[in-house]
């Protein structure tokens, strides 16, 4: 079988990235409930790994999981994202798609970790957050001081960032297995996967 | 133009289709022949070997030789076959690359690299030809099934090829829609087109064939040529397993009809959509207790909305159904009423058929389950997985979960679009089998064979107003058939 | 929201730009609304920036999502500049946080509103062709924009079938896990089976051939392309010089 994406390769891509897109977004709609913004980076990950899993044994060449991240970044931004998700989304892609290829599609950590990997976009869309903070300290420092800026600060310091990383990690593995033990009982046994 | 010679095939993984053998088939430039026969004899088969899908897309082991036009299929890449052949589907919905209508039109013609005049100038054509100006820049997933299928019929067309193959593309269409397909076959083969059908429903294709061949097992049975098409027999065609040729010689079993029966009453069924289009609106209906009910009318007259009303599903009706002096609204209805949807694929969502069954169960009784499962011949897949099963056991399956669920109105929404005629029997006698459960039955159906085997009653829609029910005896099967038949075959003077 | 709302400008629509046009200047407002400086001059590019998607609509005849937008950004503009150094506490957080984050992203949000369901899928397509996007790219964005309603109808006719079985929300609350799966599992069956049709229907139709595709969508530059483009490279320039300086 040649490594080149054939035309159903390509029509398979944009189906699961229909799908992804679908499912992630219908998910990410809790993001506008206030609180629950801090649930997406762990929720997304954890629901897309059973679109993301049946995907992987569709096809086993280098490129599909690019190709989407590549789409996926690329309609986020359409829709108003800025042009951070792009920035972290295809790199991350890439990265994936290169761990996944290493493995064969097949090896179950490597699939993990590219999982994972893949699933950080989601920090891309989520930086403008931070970017926009930034800017926000800095105007109320000077019309606050020092002191009650920086407890603020605290409050919502850098390191809400790397948790929420951390975040989308742990609902990827989480996603990861619950995408396999859904791959297991049901679509390899309906002859699907 | 298409030559078959001495080819064999067999599916790769044998999952799919039983395999072909020694066919041997010469079909003229110009002609229209139709393949039939029992689900699975290859009739799909041969289509797929005429189009390049095999061994293109469906792998497998070939033997022999198709030659169209003096080339061989398998050694041409899929794309240069395309240029010759062009496909038409069952399923209207997924034969669509496109979203708007133009678009697909001009699909094909793009994928060949054709300059943008040729194709624009083709575009034209083709809606002249089709009358199909009122489809054009049009979203697809807003057409009706016989729509859609009239613009892959008119895509494909744009594309030019010399030879159309069409898999049975009646399946999901209405009377009319038909009558519109015959009238498209009729305009291709007046531009000397050559045309395979896989067919299962037949008389539609009466008066348009040059050949009919009958399939067994993967092996031509037999060829009828047009002369001899017109005088095969009803009792002939029964046992060759294929359906009817001429819908007026239908007869319905013999029925007794009881006078005086309860009925469930329906009162203020009424459905607009959000623009305000109101898709039915009854206000009063007498259904009968205990007996199979024909819902017929054309595509869009409101069958699937009332389905849909009935049992619960549609928030903005308030419709009320009364049964022996229980008065049920929305939400006791949604518990009381089971529908068979058209596509079983959707309301199938366990792990394996048995845990099907007991999802449907408020107690879960394995023992019961399995005594269900037995009366539909299901019990020895019980394990499987309901997905992995053929599409008549999926069905089986799901009327095992409306057994199980001790409903007592059941909903069918077309169950036997595609089904040949071993296979509708059976479907027929399961509805029996439900029947004299005492369950009260709704059929939603445009396959009269299907009506005549099982139905007792029939209502029909037209335009979101509801007529009937009627009981169905000799007089009202007349009417039926009339509301059927668009257009009297008899008549039929050649074509276009 | 799974449904594509790709349906292109009513027939009366004063414009219609390239959709390249339309990437830019989302490049732009999304780049310089986020960095959101609103100290000196810079204030008045944003400004300038924030009233093109409000033009754009307008023009587009769509009047009431203009106007949502215009109050919505109006509303956050001002409580920016005046609420935010009269309130104190708590209150002030929060007017600092909301007026902050409405008047930074709802612009691009807005831009992109307007961007998804002005283009046409085909034009989307011929936009891409031209920027020459390799096929493996938009091949796959074609069949997933025309899997969008697909997705929808699907998972609308199970959604159906939940209810009508009695597996819907109330068995979320009890076993979310078997939740996810009832609403996915059938779905997914579901597109992959119609997936596997299509790749079939558009192997017969040509697809994949070694010519390069033609595409008969009319799409190019004119005149109010060049308009909206150079206002929005201006108000950027403006705004770095601005910021800088």
């Amino acid at each position: 079988m040649s490594n080149k994406l054939n035309t159903k390769d390509l029509i398979n891509i944009g189906i699961f990235t229909a799908i992804y897109f679908a499912v992630f977004y219908v998910t990410g709609m809790i993001g506008y409930i206030p609180i629950c913004e801090v649930l997406v980076p762990l929720l997304l990950p954890l629901v897309t790994g059973i679109p993301f899993m049946l995907f992987l044994t569709k096809i086993d060449k280098f490129g599909m999981v690019t190709i989407m991240g590549i789409i996926v970044s690329l309609i986020l931004f359409a829709t108003g994202h800025s042009w951070l998700v792009m920035a972290v989304g295809i790199p991350c892609a890439v990265i994936a798609d290169l761990i996944l290829k290493s493995g064969e599609y097949k090896s179950w950590r490597k699939i993990i970790v590219g999982f994972c990997i893949f699933s950080e976009w989601i920090m891309g869309a989520m930086l403008p957050m931070w970017i926009m903070r930034d800017a926000y300290f800095d105007r109320i420092r000077a019309g606050y001081g020092d002191e009650y800026t920086d407890t603020l600060m605290s409050l919502m310091s850098g390191w809400m960032i790397a948790v929420m990383a951390l975040m989308v990690v742990v609902g990827g593995i989480a996603g990861a297995y619950i995408g396999r033990s859904t791959l297991k009982r049901h679509f390899e046994r309906a002859g699907i996967a | 133009m298409v030559v078959f010679e001495n080819v064999s095939f067999t599916y790769k993984n044998g999952e799919q289709k039983n395999g072909i053998y020694d066919i041997n088939l010469s079909i003229g430039k110009g002609e229209v022949v139709v393949l039939c026969g029992e689900s699975g004899c290859g009739k799909t088969t041969i289509t797929r070997l005429i189009n390049g899908l095999i061994p293109n897309y469906y792998e497998g082991s070939l033997s022999g030789q198709v030659l169209l036009g003096g080339r061989v299929v398998h050694t041409m890449p899929i794309y240069e076959t395309a240029k010759i052949v062009g496909s038409v589907f069952q399923n209207p919905r997924s034969q669509f690359f496109n979203v708007d209508t133009t678009s697909e039109i001009a699909f094909g013609c793009e994928n060949m690299g054709l300059p943008e005049k040729e194709i624009e100038k083709r575009i034209k054509d083709t809606i002249i030809d089709f009358k199909i100006e009122t489809l054009m820049d049009r979203n697809i997933f807003h057409l009706s099934g016989g729509e859609k299928q009239k613009v892959a019929c008119a895509s494909v067309y744009a594309d030019m090829p010399d030879i159309f193959v069409l898999d049975e593309p009646s399946s999901n269409l209405d009377a009319a829609s038909i009558e519109e397909l015959r009238r498209i076959i009729g305009i291709w083969k007046s531009r000397g087109k050559t045309i395979i059908i896989a067919e299962h429903r037949l008389y539609y294709l009466r008066e348009l064939a040059d050949q009919l061949i009958y399939l067994k097992d993967g092996r031509i049975e037999n060829e009828f040529s047009a002369e001899r098409i017109k005088n095969i027999t009803a009792q002939s065609l029964s046992e060759m397993g294929l359906r009817a040729l001429k819908l007026e010689e239908l007869k319905g079993r013999e029925r007794s009809f009881v006078e005086k029966v309860e009925c469930l009453h329906l009162y203020d069924f009424f459905f607009s959509y959000k623009n305000g289009y109101q898709a039915m609106a009854i206000e009063q209906l007498q259904i009968p207790k205990n007996t199979v009910i024909a819902v017929v009318g054309e595509n869009g007259a409101g069958k699937s909305t009332f389905a849909r009303c009935l049992c619960g599903l549609e928030k903005r009706c308030n419709g009320v159904l009364e049964n022996s002096g229980t008065i049920y609204k929305r939400r006791k209805r949604l518990k009381s009423c089971y529908m068979v949807m058209q596509d079983v694929n959707h309301q199938l969502f366990a792990e394996s058929v048995l845990d099907e069954v007991l999802l449907g169960m408020d107690k879960k009784d394995v023992g019961k389950a399995e005594n269900i499962l037995e009366s539909l011949d299901l019990l020895q897949l019980k394990n499987l997985h309901p997905m992995s099963l053929s599409g008549g056991q999926k069905q089986r399956v799901a009327i095992a979960g409306a057994i199980a669920s001790k409903r007592e109105i059941i909903v069918f929404d077309e169950p036997t679009s595609g089904l040949d005629l071993l296979h509708m029997k059976e479907v027929s006698v399961n509805i029996d089998r439900l029947c004299q459960m005492g369950k009260t039955v709704f059929i939603i159906s445009h396959d009269l064979e299907l009506i005549f085997e099982c139905c007792t009653q029939v209502l029909y829609f037209k335009k979101g107003n509801a007529e009937g029910p009627y009981p169905l005896d000799v007089k009202e099967e007349r009417k039926l058939i009339s509301f059927f038949e668009i257009n009297n075959y008899e008549t039929m003077q050649g074509v276009n | 929201m799974k449904e594509q709302p790709s349906q292109s400008l009513p027939a009366n629509a004063y414009l219609n730009l390239d959709p390249r046009t339309k990437l830019f200047l989302l490049l732009i407002i999304s780049t310089i609304m986020i960095s959101g400086e609103i100290r000196g001059m810079a204030l008045y590019a944003r400004l300038v920036l924030a009233a093109i998607p409000f033009v754009l609509l307008i023009l587009g005849r769509r009047a009431k999502a203009a106007a949502i937008y215009a109050i919505l950004f109006a509303a956050a503009w001002l409580a920016e500049a005046f609420l935010i150094y009269n309130t104190k506490g708590i209150a002030n957080i929060v007017i600092v946080m909301l007026s902050g984050l409405i008047s930074r992203f709802v612009p691009c949000v807005i831009m992109g509103y307007y961007t998804i369901s002005t283009t046409r899928v085909s034009e989307f397509l011929a936009a891409m062709e031209r920027m020459r996007f390799p096929r493996n790219i938009t091949i796959p964005i074609a069949v997933m924009f025309r899997f969008f309603p697909t997705i929808a109808e699907e998972s609308h006719s199970i959604d159906n079938a939940m209810k009508m079985r009695g597996i819907g929300a109330r068995s979320f609350v009890g076993n979310p896990a078997v939740a996810l799966e009832y609403r996915l599992v059938p779905l997914l069956m579901s597109v992959v089976k119609i997936g596997d049709e299509l790749s079939a229907s558009a192997l017969t139709r040509g697809l994949g051939g070694p010519e390069k595709r033609t595409n008969v969508c009319k799409i190019g530059f004119g005149a109010w392309d060049a308009a909206f483009a150079s206002l929005a490279v201006s108000a950027a320039v403006f705004y770095f010089v601005s910021l800088g300086g």
